[in-house]
């Protein structure tokens, strides 16, 4: 009896041996897919590679006994069943076994048939958990461990079956049994304990560095779209300085510092050239450059006291992967970069260059958005011109007077056009300018154009964009009432929207040719909304309703001040 | 020499009345300010000179040329302030315009043109008629003017007392095109010497005693088909 104590503490001992081994492979990415149920062919062969190997260590690490081995090769095959499926077990249990055949021995047919017989098992169980859908199961180190007693037991009565003469057979269990059914079951028990520990490491890091790069990313949000320049620069590396827990952090352009922060920032100063040929290399190369103070060594290009020891450089790129900038992070002397900030780092980078980008789109729009009101203006529009200059040289014959008035209005009209298209004028302002056009147009068709403007004075003061008004009037005429043989009517007219604090100004024409306009060309009207909801918000712009051959009327939505709305309309 | 004005705008109608006082050889028989109108003063007052502008509203100065009866074809002058593409056409075609505001140099040379040109035939304007075919036809009500689609018109019949659009639901439109017009500048097909058919209507050819034929539309209406007709209207149809 005492010898079988022995014999499982010495078994117990090559257990450990096995498992020290298991843990150091843990760390290779050879175990990532060990680590949970595995589906897919290529899992399934690492799977069974790693397992095989396992299951004829088992056998190495085995105690001669007799002539016989007390071995812990059922921890390899009963794992690869449990992970693999009955296929991966199948093939498991037949490589150990045939690699424990070879060994030669009175046990040998009986130990391989009982370790292809572990390893169905173990694939067995798998399948039976997975269809019950108890995947949790199979990674619980009792239930592996049951599995492993389980099948070490198998493999004793099998061995008693197959093994002649019985009283060999007999003589073998007697020995065996009991080290080998405590050491299988504790050492697949502890495998799995082991598998489930790295596993639960691997999220723990991710998660600490999803929750990092997730929290920097929502602070920097839009920091550098407002502009890459030195007091938004600066924000972010205060950020990325704090979040990160470096000992400091720069932002360059191609050319100077633009940002400083944490450990040195007194000789580090925004402005200065950069000097720093770690710098140079990662944006003449446009490569990450790691200058860990070991292998590759850094000193502060700036000051020999500096204590800054080593630093990370990420260029910072724009659409055409070109280098604008980098990011620097560094670590004071003493101190070594883990490599969670290297790859940080560099999704720092990613999201700030992006940010450039999307800054630089930002301000792209704007100028495309102002060039096309200046376009809109250039074309203010040729027709319009030579049609009042036909008027007015017409009315000089008919009427000098009144000549000289439409000239008076002509010159208010293009006056009106100078102002600067990024202005809010006033209603009253807006108007002036709708009225100098209409008094042109008005002279121009006579009899077939009508015009009501009822605009309560109390609404002059409301402010909007610089030509809102003139474009909306000047469509009603050119694509509405120009068409109709008979008189056309232009009615302008507001009252205050249901919303509290808006008001509605109407133009609306009796043509009701709104879909034959639009369909036309743009009309300048897209933009007016566009200008509309980009000063106020979604809530205003532009609406429109149109009857066809009844009424196109087009609404504006601006937002009334205090004062104006709670003034009484009578006033 | 007559001429008749049509231009949408009073001011540009009475600049034009004022520049042509100067030439008494000239009467304005009358003026108008839309297409429609005009059409109609056109073929009452057969004038020997028009002068078109050629924005207005719903039918063009162009569209308009491509209203008159090909037989008649009156001589005109163009007047417009800035229509790029049409002034391209003139210029190609050698077509008399004027540019507004209206030089009385410039009208005096074109009416000194037309003095000499009276005699002669009057210019081709199909080149003008080819820039915008005919898409709608003009009908005048009892006091108001419909525009009728051509695809909304399934036959033509010629009265005493005029011409008369039948439409797809049977109902009949007074038109001052002629015959004659509406043949040679629309897909409208002669079947009678006083009946057209859009061929797009027609549903069925009825053969009858005599040779001729009789036409069902698409909308259950008859249209006769006179013998002489019936060839080329086959042959038209490629049946």
């Amino acid at each position: 009896m005492s010898e079988q104590i022995l014999l499982v503490s010495q078994l117990l001992q090559q257990t450990c041996v096995f498992l020290v081994i298991a843990w150091l492979l843990s760390k290779t990415p050879l175990f990532t897919p060990l680590m949970q149920v595995t589906i897919r062919l290529p899992h399934k062969l690492t799977c069974y590679v790693a397992f095989s190997a396992f299951c004829i260590l088992g056998t190495y690490l085995g105690l001669k006994v007799g002539e016989s081995i007390a071995n812990i090769r059922a921890i390899g095959a009963v794992l690869g069943g449990l992970l693999g499926g009955p296929s991966v077990g199948l093939a498991v249990g037949l490589t150990g076994g045939l690699h424990r055949y070879s060994l030669g021995g009175p046990t040998d047919l009986a130990c391989m048939i009982s370790t292809i017989a572990e390893g169905l098992l173990g694939g067995l169980i798998h399948r039976a958990l997975i269809r019950r859908g108890r995947v949790d199961l199979l990674f619980q180190p009792l239930l592996v461990g049951v599995v492993a007693l389980a099948a070490e037991i198998l493999q004793m009565l099998i061995i008693l079956a197959v093994t002649r003469p019985y009283a060999t057979a007999f003589a073998v269990v007697d020995s065996v049994a009991l080290p080998m059914l405590t050491a299988n079951s504790i050492g697949a028990a502890m495998f799995m304990r082991l598998l489930l520990d790295r596993r639960a490491m691997l999220e723990k890091y991710s998660n600490a560095f999803s929750a990092h790069a997730l929290r920097i990313a929502a602070r920097t949000e839009g920091l550098l779209r407002a502009g890459f320049n030195e007091a938004n620069s600066l924000k972010v590396a205060r950020i990325i300085y704090e979040e990160t827990g470096v000992g400091a952090v720069a932002i360059t352009d191609r050319d100077k510092l633009l940002a400083f922060t944490g450990t040195g920032a007194d000789h580090h100063l925004p402005g200065t050239l950069i000097a720093s040929p770690h710098t140079l290399e990662a944006i003449r190369d446009n490569r990450v450059v790691h200058a860990d103070g070991n292998e590759v060594a850094y000193t502060c290009s700036i000051h020999p006291e500096c204590r800054l020891g080593s630093t990370l450089v990420i260029p910072l790129q724009d659409a055409d992967d070109q280098v604008i900038g980098t990011i620097k992070l560094y670590e004071p002397k003493g101190r070594l970069f883990a490599r969670l900030n290297r790859t940080l780092g560099e999704g720092i980078a990613r999201l700030l260059s992006r940010q450039i980008l999307t800054g630089r789109i930002d301000a792209q729009r704007a100028l495309l958005a102002q060039s096309e009101i200046k376009l809109l203006h250039a074309q203010v529009n040729p027709h319009f011109l030579f049609n009042a200059l036909n008027t007015i040289n017409a009315v000089i014959r008919l009427d000098p007077d009144r000549a000289r008035g439409l000239v008076q209005h002509l010159s208010t009209f293009f006056r009106k056009n100078l102002k600067r298209p990024e202005e809010t004028v006033t209603l009253a302002d807006e108007i002036d300018h709708v009225n100098a056009y209409l008094q042109i147009e008005l002279a121009r068709f006579g009899e077939r154009l009508k015009v009501d403007i009822d605009l309560p004075y109390i609404y002059a003061q409301v402010r909007l964009p610089a030509f809102s008004l003139q474009p909306l009037v000047e469509n009603a005429i050119k694509h509405g009432t120009a068409h109709l043989l008979g008189t056309g009517h232009i009615r302008l007219f507001a009252e205050p929207g249901k919303q509290a604090d808006t008001l509605l100004v109407h133009v609306e024409d009796n043509a009701g040719l709104f879909t034959a306009r639009q369909a036309s060309d743009g009309m300048g009207m897209g933009l007016v909304d566009k200008r509309l909801k980009a000063r106020f918000g979604p809530g205003f712009g532009l609406l429109v309703a149109s009857e066809t051959e009844r009424y196109t009327r087009i609404t504006l939505t601006l937002p009334l001040s205090e004062e104006t709305a709670h003034a009484s309309p009578a006033g | 020499m007559q001429a008749l004005l049509v231009d949408d705008e009073p001011l540009a109608r009475a600049e034009l009345r004022a520049l042509l006082a100067a030439h008494p050889d000239v009467t304005i028989a009358a003026e108008a300010g839309n297409a429609i109108e005009g059409m109609q003063l056109i073929n009452r007052l057969n004038p020997d000179v028009i002068f078109l502008d050629i924005q207005m509203p719903k039918i063009t100065g162009i569209e308009l040329v491509s209203m008159f009866d090909p037989e008649h074809m009156p001589r005109i002058v163009f007047v417009t302030a800035f229509d790029e593409h049409a002034i391209r056409a003139f210029d190609a075609h050698a077509f008399d315009y004027l540019l507004k505001p209206v030089e009385p140099e410039r009208l005096a040379r074109t009416l000194a043109r037309l003095r000499r040109a009276q005699s002669s035939a009057v210019p081709d304007y199909r080149p003008l008629i080819e820039l915008q075919p005919l898409q709608q036809l003009p009908c005048h009500g009892h006091n108001r003017i419909v525009l009728l689609p051509l695809a909304d018109v399934e036959s033509v019949t010629a009265r005493l007392s005029g011409i008369y659009l039948v439409d797809t639901s049977g109902n009949e439109h007074f038109t001052e095109l002629t015959l004659k017009t509406l043949e040679e500048r629309t897909p409208l097909l002669r079947c009678h010497r006083q009946h057209l058919v859009n061929p797009q209507a027609i549903a069925e050819i009825r053969l009858v005693d005599g040779g001729g034929a009789e036409l069902l539309t698409r909308h259950g209406r008859c249209v006769p088909v006179s013998r002489r007709f019936l060839k080329p209207l086959k042959d038209a149809l490629g049946v």
